[in-house]
């Protein structure tokens, strides 16, 4: 029997899956784009949605997978995910056909935009500045990824991927995310016009991933204009590991930076919208519980992703951690978020990570999640109310400051 | 939205909910407070109209306390409701907006805007400066005299907001070591009350006396002339002036300053506005003459006609353009003026004022002494609750009708109820010139309220001994 869909998502996610026959010319199926992160980045990788409606990001056809106890096949219209003999079905998320399409400009589409679940995942940047500095993190190719790109894509071309992929009808949010900018803003006013143009646009939540801004008035002010929730990834807990694996991150903006921006934002958006991703696997199981510990207490959502060496990066020869060792992290994740009563609906559905919501079933696979309210909220309605919530606790919380002397006591 | 333009609250949801429902409730509760007037008071010796008026007088109160609408929409409401409800004929609610207080403010406002558009204005508070800022003592003296004795022909916000730059620079010039902080207090202190207690010596220096004079004229035909209320108030102006100065020196003393890097600002400011420009000297010109003309011909013209005439002349010559007066009039004020003086008329013409100061303040008054003492204390207590030209607006047509009554000289109203709104030193919100002195970052606000408070007390009880012993003089007798 398969396991709970929480476990089977962290194994898939570390030992992919081997393709049957049928599948192994369907290259359509795959996903070969990938966001920053060592889970979804395979060249080659399938979406699938597991029972319970867990989406995971699954490597195939990579030299690993030959090894995994999974196979996914295909049995006419049903795909079928066999382990240990059993077949169960599972459905597969064909890449949406707007990455064939061509913005006005003419730049393809799948170039700009890439659709995990719910999300179109934009990085619209030149490049990364840890990069351009030679201080990357180690476990990450996207630097070399975007270096091909000179100028940052035009906001009408970003819109053009929006609407495509929103028409497609798999993409429910926008998730732009940006490497390090070296500024005071660490790029609020580079991500600004994108923001503004997407929500005068379109009637979504624009979640948001770059390095932490200086100083905090920054976080106040993507705040301000639309952003509805934000990430700052330490990545790394440990200190000493942080250094050595993302030089960048621990020079040119330092782990209590981090944990500093992160604080001040969860003052600033809703409970459950701030999050930081940390790399299970690159650092002792401690640190990350330690890390894990960190954030909650400052009502920051921990997002886990799995440690997978990239063979194009410094890390490709760093071990892989397995599924029995790094379970129980999650099995805490769980149980620190929902203790501190940290909202878990928000940040769900990442087929490249895992979210509390979905680390429930290394807890309890029955448990019930705090608000009792993940259903409404992946509904259309739980949708509209969500972002009706989000649009009415800014106006309500950000306020013009009017210095005019003119208009007081005439 | 610019990145400093705003602020997140952080605070509960709920209470930031509680807070911006606060409007739309208080709206709500307006309307109830006049359908309540209308609906519960009846009283027996009140025509219908004069009750109705009353009813839309509660409204206006009430919008007008708890700022629950921008000060001039609460006076449309009043000049849309007078004729709606049948208290005034529109043509004669419409009509009160042209009265003469409104043109002379208006006229004032251009003026005002010539000099400040033409830096006409800030180069006399810099040759000023210039001229006395050679130690300390005297930089602060001039800093004060200077702020005073242009409110005496200007708006004395217009005067805070056009010096108080030069004062941050000449503070941020000083370099003040932290033990010699009192300095920076007591120069931005001066800068505040200065402006203040030299905005009530003339009519020129805030918009609540022309209104007072406004609302006396519909109401009662009376009025005074330019040097008449100066005269009045001029020596209230110079020892409460006294009053602070005394008061400045105790609260902050200040020891040995070099204020050679001050000076040297001043004179870099002055040089930097180089020679008088012909469009400087011919406003400087006009409003000589126009002062000169309130002064001796302000009885046989009007004050309005004078200050329009003025205005005029500053077109004619060519001094100023239309676009550049634009933005410096405040049109808002405009507004409230018209609105408040036809609510005046209309509680005066129906009776409602007379019969609202029976049921008040006749009933317990035992004669002028407490009436005065009660109209003056009331305007000083309003004054802190709302916009000084509101605190007017309600309390004048009140007053009138309660000295009426009393036998007491109508005439008394305007400066017993004007001068005492214009004196507010305790708060940053109290007035514009008092935000900019806690703005500059030098003042904490018991630096405000301890010695705001004693000079609020001083300056009540100056006000009230001129008004015993020195208006009787004048033939103005309570
Ligand atoms: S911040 Fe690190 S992980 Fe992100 S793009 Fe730059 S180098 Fe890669």
């Amino acid at each position: 029997m398969l396991p709970n869909p929480g476990i089977l998502k962290l194994d898939l996610a570390i030992r992919g899956a081997g393709l049957g026959d049928s599948l192994r010319a369907r290259h359509e199926l795959l996903h070969g784009r990938a966001l920053r992160s060592p889970v979804a980045k395979s060249a080659k990788s399938i979406e699938l949605v597991l029972p319970g409606d867990v989406l995971v990001s699954t490597p195939v056809g990579e030299s690993f997978t030959n090894d995994s106890p999974y196979k996914l096949m295909q049995d006419a219209d049903r795909f079928l995910l066999e382990y240990e003999g059993e077949p169960a079905e599972v459905r597969v998320v064909a890449p949406p056909s707007y990455y064939a399409k061509k913005t006005r400009s003419g730049i393809p589409m799948g170039r700009i935009g890439s659709s995990y679940g719910p999300y179109i995942a934009i990085n619209p940047a030149k490049r990364c500045g840890f990069s351009e500095r030679g201080t990357q993190c180690r476990f990450c190719d996207a630097a070399t990824q975007g270096a091909d790109r000179d100028e940052p894509i035009p906001v009408e071309d970003v819109i053009d991927t929006v609407r495509a992929a929103f028409a497609d009808g798999n993409s429910e949010f926008v998730y732009l995310h940006i490497g390090y900018v070296d500024s005071d803003d660490a790029g609020v006013e580079f991500i600004e016009p994108y923001v503004r143009a997407i929500k005068r646009h379109f009637d979504t939540l624009v979640a948001v991933q770059l390095q932490p801004p200086r100083e905090n008035r920054w976080i106040d002010y993507i705040y301000a204009i639309g952003v509805d929730a934000i990430s700052y990834s330490v990545e790394i807990h440990d200190e000493k590991i942080l250094e050595s694996v993302c030089v960048g991150r621990a020079k040119q903006v330092g782990r209590p930076r981090y944990y500093d921006a992160l604080r001040h934002a969860a003052t600033i958006f809703p409970n459950g919208t701030v999050w930081s991703d940390l790399i299970v696997g690159l650092e002792p199981i401690e640190s990350t519980l330690e890390g894990v510990d960190t954030l909650v207490e400052m009502g920051v959502l921990p997002v886990l992703s799995v440690f997978r060496p990239l063979s194009d990066t410094d890390l490709r020869d760093h071990p892989m951690p397995t599924t029995q060792d790094v379970a129980p992290v999650f099995a805490y994740l769980f149980e620190r978020v929902k203790e501190a009563g940290i909202n878990m609906n928000w940040v769900r559905d990442l087929s490249f990570a895992m979210t509390p919501f979905e680390a429930r079933y290394f807890s309890d696979p029955n448990a019930i999640v705090p608000s009792g309210l993940g259903p409404l909220y992946r509904s259309k309605l739980g949708n509209l109310a969500v972002r009706n919530l989000s649009r009415l606790r800014r106006r309500l919380r950000v306020r013009q400051v009017n210095d005019s002397y003119g208009s007081s006591n005439l | 939205m610019s990145q400093s333009g705003f602020v997140v609250d952080t605070r509960s949801i709920w209470i930031i909910l509680l807070q911006s429902g606060r409007q739309p409730m208080l709206l709500l509760l307006g309307v109830l407070i006049y359908l309540g007037v209308r609906t519960f008071v009846a009283p027996e010796d009140l025509d219908p109209a004069g009750h109705r008026a009353l009813a839309v007088f509660a409204l206006c109160v009430f919008y007008w306390v708890f700022d629950v609408l921008p000060l001039m929409i609460t006076s449309i409401l009043a000049i849309v409701l007078l004729p709606m409800t049948g208290v005034l004929p529109a043509k004669e609610a419409y009509g009160l907006f042209g009265n003469e207080a409104v043109f002379f403010i208006l006229g004032a406002f251009i003026l005002a805007a010539a000099m400040m558009k033409s830096g006409l204005s800030s180069r006399l508070a810099l040759v000023i400066l210039n001229r006395f800022g050679h130690d300390p003592v005297t930089l602060l003296r001039g800093i004060f005299a200077l702020n005073a004795t242009m409110s005496f022909f200007m708006s004395e916000h217009a005067v805070a907001a056009m010096t108080f730059p030069i004062i941050v620079e000449i503070i941020a010039a000083l370099h003040l070591p932290p033990e010699r902080r009192n300095y920076g207090k007591s120069l931005v202190l001066a800068m505040a009350w200065g402006s203040t207690i030299g905005g009530v010596a003339t009519l020129l220096g805030g918009a609540r006396a022309p209104l007072a004079l406004g609302i006396l004229r519909e109401l009662t035909g009376d009025t005074y002339t330019f040097a008449e209320w100066a005269a009045l108030n001029i020596p209230m102006t110079l020892s409460l002036s006294a009053a602070a100065w005394i008061l400045l020196r105790t609260f902050f003393p200040t020891g040995d300053i070099d204020i050679s890097k001050a000076e040297q600002a001043v004179q870099e400011r002055l040089d930097k506005v180089g020679r008088m420009t012909l469009q400087e000297r011919v406003i400087a010109l006009v409003m000589i003459a126009t002062i000169t003309a309130w002064i001796v011909l302000g009885e046989h013209f009007g004050l309005a006609s004078i200050a329009l005439t003025a205005v005029v002349a500053l077109f004619a010559l060519r001094a100023v353009q239309w676009r550049d007066v634009e933005g410096y009039v405040n049109w808002g004020l405009i507004l409230m003026y018209g609105g408040a003086i036809s609510l005046g008329s209309a509680l005066h013409s129906s009776g409602a004022a007379a019969w609202l100061a029976d049921q008040t303040i006749a009933s317990w008054a035992s004669g002028p002494v407490t009436v005065i003492l009660f109209i003056a204390v009331s305007s000083v207590a309003l004054t802190e609750m709302m916009s000084n030209s509101a605190a007017v607006a309600i309390l004048m047509p009140l007053s009138i009708a309660v000295t009426s009554q009393f036998g007491i000289d109508p005439r008394i109203t305007a400066p017993l109820v004007a001068v005492p709104a214009g004196l507010s030193f305790m708060l940053p919100i109290g007035t514009p010139a008092n935000a900019m002195a806690y703005s500059s970052g030098y003042l904490r606000v018991q630096d405000l309220v301890i010695p705001g408070l004693i000079l609020h007390i001083v300056g009540l009880t100056i006000f009230n001994l001129m008004i015993w012993f020195y208006w009787p003089l004048l033939g103005l007798s309570p």
